[in-house]
């Protein structure tokens, strides 16, 4: 068995021997001259030292002349196989999982403690004797780790899509401090949150994005309720009503923010918080800026949920026995750092016994769930308006930043109001919005009815939800061209859904297919199968760094994140991957033999279950996602 | 009889007695056990009571070790225990009161009143609402970057090359070198060691705050801070004290006197920190930043300045008031500023040494768990550096704007101007007897006020004038303010059009108070 180090020095060595051979021939390139698709565009020859990946920046297979691909291969990859497509969808007459998880071996739980414990006891050592031997170096008692630092805060350039672009750096003093060699590297990106691929430097959305520019400059100039309102937020926020399925929404220009400054604003001193344990940092900060009583029940079990909220209604507030003025549940969608998705048929069941609140980040899941994209609601075909609030990020699945909170108007009128952001942060930017509203529009498909000759749509914020929706002349879901800008043309592939279709059925079959894939390769892997969200379970510690850096030295290089304390439980070290629309069949099966390698080296394949060789899980991919159990 | 027992009892015993002697041996066998063995001897000492106490502790060890960690109330004394039926029936029984009281008549009034601009916002912007082009007091657009030719430029190059979005957190691959340009960009324009930055200015310091101080900290801090300082010190959990409002002698009393309190509790040496603001958000009053250095650095404070409204239109170039008042920003710990609003783009930024940054970006909450902010959004705030630092007229225009405007609102009977004469926000109040800003009494009808202002607000709109109230959170601010109207002075206007807005606002003025009279 080859040692990690040994490892690494091949893959550098051999990655020299491709680049000095690289230089005399480039293979493939001269046939695709010839087609009509863009593969690597004259744009994006900023980057043109790295043409060494071939397989990064040129399509394995060279696309036919049919084949009309109008994106950057490095950006979206090209892929025609109409069978890597998938829908993602819940099945009802299969029981749901609410929580997968599998042990390892009591060796690896062993060995994981014993490094931590080492971790500690170096840590605490380094402290106690630096602190007195060598003042200058802990003068301010960072806790700062050194392994980490090389791992986290990589530094990229270009666009985050189906590759990206590392500066390369290196350290000279134990990755105190980190050296740039002004070299970059272009590396496959299974790290960025580009669910959709609507990341993108030219085509698709940017072309709306540069209009706006032109149009609206960069900044709105203020907040929202101070003279920063334009008429592209009112639009923006009438569409997401409509995207998501409520009567009103509000977009705030940071998600961070619309999960810390919006919870205070409904619920307060007198009211119950119920949060999953797993919930997100920006949860937690709005729940204890709100002056709510909070409680937490096991991350996605229901059961601990019904119990909890039979004490908690029974009991009322604490000593004084009075009943809760609210109770309010607090769930996400898609969970971050497990892939978990949410229980929602059974929540909901709870939610009409138990008559709490519900409030679902859908951070994560909206646009890369369900079978139109609209989310966690979507996937289970529940009705949206059975709930009471939901939030969503735009930084996700559309590309853009902020985000937003949909619910009924009175609720949302209020907290246009009384929420933080509203009088205090800076209204979101217009070309962000642009980004939102054209990646928003694409997916639901633009129905080019007859611009109505005099419009209902009142455009103060107060009456910004469009006329009620007439369901049976709409196809579902689809937006009128009315309720766009005027100036926003898509281009048809956009304009009529289709692509964004195309789009959600590859995160599907990618996601399902890397999770499934890595399953059968032996690793363990958390989540739920359609989740985008694809974690590998590593526990060790120390070999994060080393899994990071041999998917990093791999060819093509891969990035990849790994997340430990205090995003995950302290034993529970995990790579994160995030698959995209914009990757292709090739892409994942790159992935897969990087992991089948490394994994090997590092003994990370713990999983119980069949296994397959990693020939006969890139072979067999199709059959893999559609199977039912995986 | 007896013999009879003890002869069945025989083969028992004696493999009582050989199991003992085998588990024994056993013992002895494991490594460590003798060490065990000496310990246990030694703590016996021929008393069964000290055992019993030994034993008692080591049951206690791991019941504590078992216990969840989330506490419960099961157990407390309040626990009240029902019946399943019970429960049942109190389920049905209670009615939660609705997520969200509807609006009253005046907020929604305050809502539907909320400007909505149509096109770019800019020094011009037409209103949606009735088509009309007014003049804009109203929005933050102090150096007049708002419509940037080459900021937009700028932007659409970066659009081009970087797409819209980071799509990831700073720690996961969404650092672009385009971050790190303006990081270096803002430290080197202030003269600082580093700089990091955030996605909204909002965020920035509640965030920073809660990075620095943590629960056993000293936080001394002005009493009418913005909101979001307000939010950090809360997240923090740090011990509060408060002093008068922009006094620095007030400032200096409590710092003694905190200084005496540690004496007499003899308590440890603590982290302590002074949070206070550049230019007022509130009311547009400034710190005498010399004499709050003088002071930081003679109590042995940190400092924490929040700079947002006034970087980027403070000083000759712009760098906020270490420039006006020629304070070097290494004397400031940690200066925030605002890159939505000094420049013209979106987000924040917290200026210091590079151990005061670097710490940040693992503890500093909003910068770790939020997605960095869009590239192009980051070269247009680099971009707005640029302007600022060739073209320092520019706020040599935004001085005369602001001393015409305030010469004009200085005559004008029935308000009160308020804050600092160079401040570039302009608030001004109602005149009544009390002058002073904080509210004290609970009865004090704000509502009335407010209408009166958003009266005016609406004439001024009606004849041109796009003005805004100083929106609060009414009831959850710490300190309640006096309802004020809000000017924001640009560079991008000519003197002479102040000069007529201004006018049109002192008319605007003396119009509903007429009225009302």
């Amino acid at each position: 068995m080859p040692t990690a180090v040994s490892y690494l020095s091949a893959v550098q060595q051999t990655n020299a021997r491709g680049r000095s051979r690289d230089n005399f021939s480039v293979p493939s390139t001269p046939a695709l001259s010839l087609s009509p698709s863009i593969t690597a565009s004259s744009e994006d020859n900023a980057f043109s030292e790295d043409d060494e990946n071939n397989c990064l920046v040129y399509p394995i297979t060279p696309p036919t002349s049919e084949q009309i691909f109008t994106t950057v291969h490095t950006e979206f990859g090209h892929c025609a196989n109409e069978a890597y497509r998938c829908v993602s969808k819940h099945d009802y007459t299969k029981p749901f999982e609410e929580r997968t998880i599998e042990e390892p071996p009591y060796y690896v739980f062993f060995a994981t403690h014993i490094s931590l414990f080492i971790l500690h006891l170096l840590g605490h050592m380094r402290d106690f004797f630096g602190k007195r031997f060598a003042k200058s170096y802990f003068a301010h008692l960072i806790p700062q780790n050194g392994c980490m630092t090389d791992c986290l805060c990589q530094p990229v350039t270009g666009v985050p899509g189906r590759t990206i672009v590392i500066l390369d750096r290196h350290s000279i003093d134990n990755n105190y401090t980190q050296t740039y060699t002004g070299g970059k590297t272009r590396a496959l990106n299974i790290s960025s949150y580009n669910y959709l691929g609507f990341s993108q430097g030219g085509g698709c959305c940017s072309d709306a994005v540069k209009e706006s520019i032109r149009r609206y400059g960069v900044s709105d100039c203020g907040t929202r309720l101070e003279g920063g309102s334009s008429e592209l937020h009112v639009s923006a926020e009438a569409l997401v009503a409509r995207f998501v399925g409520t009567e009103d929404a509000l977009i705030s220009s940071m998600g961070f923010a619309t999960n810390s400054t919006f919870i205070p604003a409904l619920v307060g001193k007198g009211s119950l918080i119920i949060s999953d344990e797993l919930n997100h940092a920006s949860i937690c900060i709005g729940v204890r800026q709100s002056g709510a009583y909070i409680r937490i029940f096991k991350h996605n079990d229901m059961s601990s949920l019904e119990s909890l909220l039979r004490e908690v209604i029974s009991q009322g507030q604490p000593k004084t026995h009075r009943a809760w003025k609210k109770v309010l549940v607090i769930v996400e969608g898609l969970y971050s750092m497990e892939g978990t998705v949410v229980n929602l048929p059974k929540i909901v069941e709870l939610k009409q016994i138990y008559k709490f609140h519900l409030y679902i980040d859908e951070a994560h899941s909206i646009g890369a769930l369900g079978p139109h994209g609209r989310g966690v609601t979507d996937y289970f075909n529940i009705p949206p308006s059975s709930i009471d609030v939901l939030m969503g990020t735009f930084t996700k699945s559309f590309g853009a930043a902020g985000g937003y909170i949909a619910g009924p108007k009175t609720l949302i009128d209020c907290l246009r109001l009384r929420g933080h952001s509203g009088p205090y942060a800076e209204a979101i930017a217009p070309p962000v919005l642009a980004q939102i509203v054209a990646s928003m529009a694409s997916i639901m498909g633009v129905v080019s009815a007859p611009r109505p000759t005099n419009s209902t749509f009142s455009l103060s914020p107060v009456g910004s939800i469009v006329t009620p929706r007439d369901k049976t002349k709409e196809p579902l879901g689809m937006v009128p061209a009315s309720s766009l800008p005027t100036w926003m043309n898509l281009p048809p592939a956009l304009a009529d859904g289709s692509e964004a279709r195309m789009r959600i059925r590859r995160l599907a079959f990618n996601s399902r297919y890397l999770h499934a894939g890595l399953k059968k390769l032996g690793f363990i892997i958390y989540g739920h199968s359609f989740s985008p969200i694809v974690p590998l379970l590593i526990f060790n510690p120390g070999k994060l760094p080393t899994f990071v850096r041999m998917m990093r030295s791999y060819s093509p290089p891969i990035v990849v994140v790994v997340v430990t304390y205090p995003a995950t439980p302290f034993e529970t070290a995990r790579a994160r991957f995030c698959p995209s629309a914009s990757h292709t069949k090739e892409d994942i099966d790159i992935v897969l033999r990087a992991c089948d390698e490394v994994g090997g080296i590092l003994d990370l394949k713990h999983g119980s279950g069949e296994r397959w060789g990693i020939n006969t899980v890139c072979e067999r991919a199709v059959e893999l996602v559609h199977s039912v159990n995986v | 009889m007896d013999s009879s027992t003890s002869v069945a009892l025989e083969p028992v015993l004696s493999f009582l007695a050989f199991s003992l002697s085998k588990l024994e041996s056993g013992f002895y066998r494991i490594p460590g056990s003798a060490v065990v063995a000496r310990y246990v001897k030694s703590s016996h000492q021929n008393d069964p009571g000290r055992t019993i106490l030994e034993l008692i502790l080591v049951i206690f060890a791991i019941r504590t070790l078992l216990q969840s960690r989330t506490r419960t109330d099961r157990s407390g004394k309040h626990f009240i225990k029902f019946s399943e039926k019970e429960i049942d029936e109190l389920v049905d029984e209670w009615v939660p009161e609705p997520l969200a009281q509807p609006l009253t008549e005046w907020e929604q009034r305050d809502l539907s009143s909320v400007p909505v601009i149509s096109g770019p916002n800019g020094p011009k912007p037409k209103l949606l609402a009735t088509g009309k082009i007014v003049t804009n007091l109203a929005s933050f657009n102090f150096a007049g970057l708002a419509g940037n030719e080459k900021v937009k430029e700028r932007a659409l190059e970066t659009l081009q090359k970087y797409g819209l979005g980071s799509c990831g957190p700073p720690g996961f691959y969404g650092t672009i070198d385009v971050h790190l340009d303006l990081e270096h960009d803002i430290a080197e324009f202030l003269g600082t060691e580093a700089s990091i930055l955030y996605s909204q200015g909002f965020s920035t310091i509640s965030s920073v705050i809660p990075a620095f101080c943590k629960r056993g900290d000293i936080i001394v801090a002005d009493r009418s801070v913005n909101f979001a300082i307000q939010k950090g010190i809360l997240i923090s959990r740090s011990t509060v004290r408060w002093f008068d409002h922009n006094d620095l002698k007030s400032l200096e009393d409590t710092l003694i006197s905190v200084e005496k309190e540690r004496k007499k509790r003899k308590g440890p040496l603590t982290r302590r920190f002074i949070i206070t603001e550049g230019i007022f958000e509130r009311d547009g009053e400034m710190v005498d930043l010399p004499k709050l250095v003088e002071l930081k650095l003679k109590y042995k404070y940190r400092l924490i300045l929040d700079e947002s409204i006034s970087f980027g239109t403070m000083g000759r170039t712009g760098r906020g008031l270490t420039e006006l008042y020629n304070v070097p920003a290494e004397q400031i710990d940690m200066l925030v500023g605002s890159v939505a609003n000094g420049l013209c783009s979106a987000g924040g930024f917290c200026a210091g040494s590079s151990i005061v940054v670097d710490h940040q970006r693992i503890n500093g909450t909003s910068f770790v768990f939020s997605a960095s902010m869009p590239a192009l959004l980051a070269t247009s705030g680099s971009e707005a550096i640029i302007f600022l630092r060739n073209n320092p007229s520019v706020l040599l225009n935004l001085q005369d704007n602001i001393r015409a405007i305030r010469a004009v609102l200085e005559k004008t009977e029935g308000i009160t101007l308020l804050g600092h004469r160079a401040s570039p926000i302009i608030h001004f109040c109602l005149r009544t007897q009390q002058q002073s800003l904080a509210v004290t009494q609970l009865t004090y009808d704000y509502e009335a006020e407010e209408r009166i202002l958003q009266d005016i607000v609406d004439d001024s709109i009606a004849n041109g004038v796009l003005l805004t109230r100083a929106k609060h959170l009414r009831g959850q601010e710490m300190v309640e303010s006096r309802p004020t109207i809000r000017i924001a002075a640009t560079a991008a206007l000519s003197r002479k059009e102040v000069e007529k807005a201004a006018g049109v606002v002192k008319a605007s003025v003396t119009r509903i108070l007429s009225k009302r009279r």
